[in-house]
């Protein structure tokens, strides 16, 4: 038997093979369009986030709310991720913010080049002055999205207090990559078992640099904080 | 995770290699995936097996994965622990008795909390052609 391919006749060689080191993701071509959303983002002057969560946890409301209060501050625009219809996106409009819809037909998350198109889209209704900053509302599912690079500045994972504070223990690599770690639905807290405390512990555990913050778009708690973490991003 | 979609890139990849190198044919894809990249091992190799049965130049070839061992990093004194062989109590165990279990504190300073340090990856390392 030959030793190198396991064939049973010895009468070949292998003279002509060839190993060639190789090392690169296979994401790759993911990665490579997700460095140029970057590089464009920075070119319209602003900063990315990407907003990633379970579906129903609150991402579309945050951003109404944060259109309601926080419009006279910063200029932003919305490049919205779902399956299938523009509502997210006309929700956004409803407030006077810039959106786009992405539906995917059935992906569970956004890539890189999907992101490429809707920035794209995004620029004729752009203002000339540019913006501060691109919310990327991700498709609602905690494990897919977690894998691909959209070309964001900043991740943010958010949890809402029905899901239960076991989802960053279960869902350990959303919480691994993120910067920001959101509570949503603070207002619920009296009528759920949900402890701040075990979510934010695990959290840390997965990420001990993840920042976190508890929310309610219903009334309005820790907005102020989330305004301040905004503001810290558009003045780097 | 997209088992099916990564090994569809990966053998873009090979192939583009393969062709920029003229071989006949691809014997051998070396990968790496970390452990906490997510990645579901039989899912992986399913799809090269059921793949690879279309690709002419990948027809002969042999998957092997490195799977490197998982990590974790000390919250207070920052040395690592190599978590399957470093410290006793983690031998076979997930990353969710290593992390969320009572009691599991760093091995060196026996204080620190333990997180997970890097084990994201998921690479094409090496083609071997012919």
């Amino acid at each position: 038997m030959c030793d190198t391919c396991g064939c049973q006749t010895t009468k070949h060689s292998h003279q002509d093979r060839k190993l060639l080191e190789i090392n690169k993701s296979l994401l790759e071509a993911n990665d490579s369009v997700a460095r140029k959303n970057r590089k464009h983002f920075g070119e319209i002057g602003a900063r990315a986030i990407n907003l990633i969560s379970s579906p129903g946890a609150g991402k579309t409301t945050l951003l109404e709310k944060t259109a309601e209060l926080l419009s006279g501050e910063f200029d932003f625009a919305v490049i919205e991720g779902d399956i299938e219809t523009e509502r997210d996106a006309q929700r956004i409009r409803a407030k006077g913010i810039p959106a786009v819809q992405i539906t995917t037909g059935g992906a569970c998350h956004l890539d890189a080049s999907l992101v490429h198109k809707g920035l794209h889209e995004l620029q004729h209704t752009v203002p000339e002055s540019g913006l501060d900053l691109v919310f990327i509302e991700n498709v609602g599912n905690l494990v897919c999205p977690a894998a691909f690079d959209l070309g964001e500045h900043k991740r943010v994972v958010m949890v809402s207090v029905p899901e239960g504070s076991d989802k960053p223990a279960k869902y350990p690599r959303a919480f691994m990559g993120s910067d920001l770690l959101i509570i949503s639905k603070m207002d619920l807290l009296p009528y759920f078992d949900f402890s701040l405390e075990e979510a934010s512990r695990e959290a840390r555990r997965l990420n001990p640099d993840i920042k976190i913050m508890a929310l309610s778009s219903v009334t309005g708690q820790g907005m102020e904080q989330w305004r301040d973490y905004l503001a810290g991003l558009t003045k780097i | 995770m997209h088992e099916l979609s990564l090994v569809q890139g990966l053998f873009s990849q090979v192939k583009e290699a393969a062709s920029r190198h003229h071989a006949r044919k691809v014997t051998r894809v070396v990968v790496k995936i970390g452990p906490y990249s997510g990645v579901v091992m039989d899912s992986f190799t399913f799809a090269f097996e059921v793949l690879k049965e279309d690709e002419e130049l990948l027809r002969h070839a042999h998957l092997e994965i490195i799977r490197p061992g998982a990590r974790l990093c000390c919250s207070l004194c920052g040395r690592e622990v190599d978590a399957e062989s470093g410290h006793p109590d983690f031998k076979d165990e997930t990353l969710q008795s290593q992390l969320f279990s009572k009691g599991k504190t760093c091995p060196h300073c026996g204080k620190g909390n333990l997180y997970p340090s890097g084990g994201d990856e998921i690479l094409l390392m090496q083609i071997e052609m012919e």
